[in-house]
């Protein structure tokens, strides 16, 4: 009875055996078949042209911050005024090219002093006549206008330029 | 009858519009007939214009430098391409330079093209290959830091253009993963 019994588990048994041996030799197999021949990915690549390496791509990014930067104004380069407090021809002109806010400050050459503060001119707008915020004995002055252009949406800082100018009081 | 007073009152507007169209006439023009072999005198109203100024310029320049650079210039620049809009001729001078160095430890400014180890020089050529960055430095007018400097770039005739690049050179011993700021103030002035 005991030896029918035993046989039997044998039967049951040795199969079963037989199958975890196969299971676990093919897991070995296909782990180190895995660790062989597969390469990470880096997590921390960034797809395309390593910048910096293509001249062409670098200066085309660098026109297209130059082209932001462009200032395009109009000035009367002799303003003529009647008397130190009255309006005078300057003739401040921010073209509708620009898409930028100018505030114009003229400084005399001699002192660096402000004599000329506008507020800021929008895009496709013009001061024809003003006066300045310093009375001037007559004569005729050295001063330099410089028109500081900001960016419309943020009225952040651009650049600046400026322009000679001769500035004439008459009497 | 009412037709008959419909017609003498359309000749009189008629007459009244006709006078004051020669009248207006004699006041625009004030002609008047002169005798043969007489004279008159004819004003003549001059109107001086100001002169305006009208140019496109950029407000910064953006560029790199890099040692990596074939040729003695090392800046990889855009074409700065300045345009006059006006009747008169323009000069484009370089006022100010403002140059921030403090990102590059122990590196200090040069004004021109020999630089030592530990220098960096920049200033602007002329273009005279289209659409090709300079690759020496013999026309290079060279910036000078944080001082006055009336430094003309060039000159515009009227209605005219003109394209420069940014170039320049730098030592040996320039860290190269470092920024720095060059920031030169163009004013533009009636040739």
């Amino acid at each position: 009875m005991k030896t029918a019994i035993q046989s039997k588990w044998k039967k049951r048994l040795l199969p079963a055996c037989a199958i975890c041996v196969l299971l676990a030799a093919a897991v070995l197999l296909f782990t180190n078949r895995k660790l062989g021949d597969s390469l990470e990915l880096a997590d921390n690549a960034t797809m395309g042209v390593l910048p910096g390496v293509d001249l062409a791509q670098r200066q085309a990014e660098l026109q297209q911050q130059l082209d932001e930067s462009m200032i395009s104004f109009s000035i009367n380069t002799s303003p003529v005024f009647e008397t130190g407090g009255a309006e005078g021809n300057l003739m401040l002109e921010n073209p509708a090219s620009n898409a930028k806010l100018l505030v114009v400050e003229i400084y005399m050459d001699d002192t660096q002093e402000l004599i000329y503060q506008s507020k800021a001119l929008p895009a496709g707008s013009y001061i024809e006549n003003t006066r300045l915020d310093k009375l001037l004995e007559p004569g005729s002055y050295e001063a330099t206008a410089y028109f500081k252009a900001y960016r419309e949406a943020d009225h952040s800082y651009i650049g600046q330029v400026g322009a000679d100018l001769t500035l004439s009081v008459l009497s | 009858m009412k037709h008959k007073r419909f017609l003498s009152f359309l000749t009189v507007v008629l007459a009244a519009a006709l006078f004051s169209a020669s009248a207006f006439a004699a006041g625009s023009y004030q002609d008047k007939d002169l005798p043969l072999g007489s004279s008159s005198e004819v004003l003549m109203v001059g109107e001086i214009e100001p002169t305006l100024m009208s140019v496109t310029i950029p407000s910064y320049v953006p560029f790199h430098i890099s040692r990596s650079v074939e040729g003695e210039n090392k800046v990889i620049s855009p074409r700065v391409t300045i345009l006059s809009h006006s009747g008169v001729p323009v000069n484009v001078d370089v006022a100010y330079t403002t140059v921030n160095l403090n990102g590059l430890k122990g590196t200090t400014w040069s004004d021109g093209q020999n630089v030592g180890e530990n220098q960096i020089a920049i200033g602007f050529q002329p273009e005279t290959l289209s659409n090709q960055l300079p690759t020496t430095l013999g026309q290079t007018k060279w910036l000078q830091a944080n001082s006055p400097q009336y430094l003309n770039l060039t000159s515009l005739n009227p209605y005219g253009s003109s394209t420069l690049y940014v170039v320049g050179t730098l030592g040996a011993a320039v860290p190269e993963d470092s920024s720095f700021t060059v920031t030169p103030i163009f004013v533009v002035s009636k040739a």
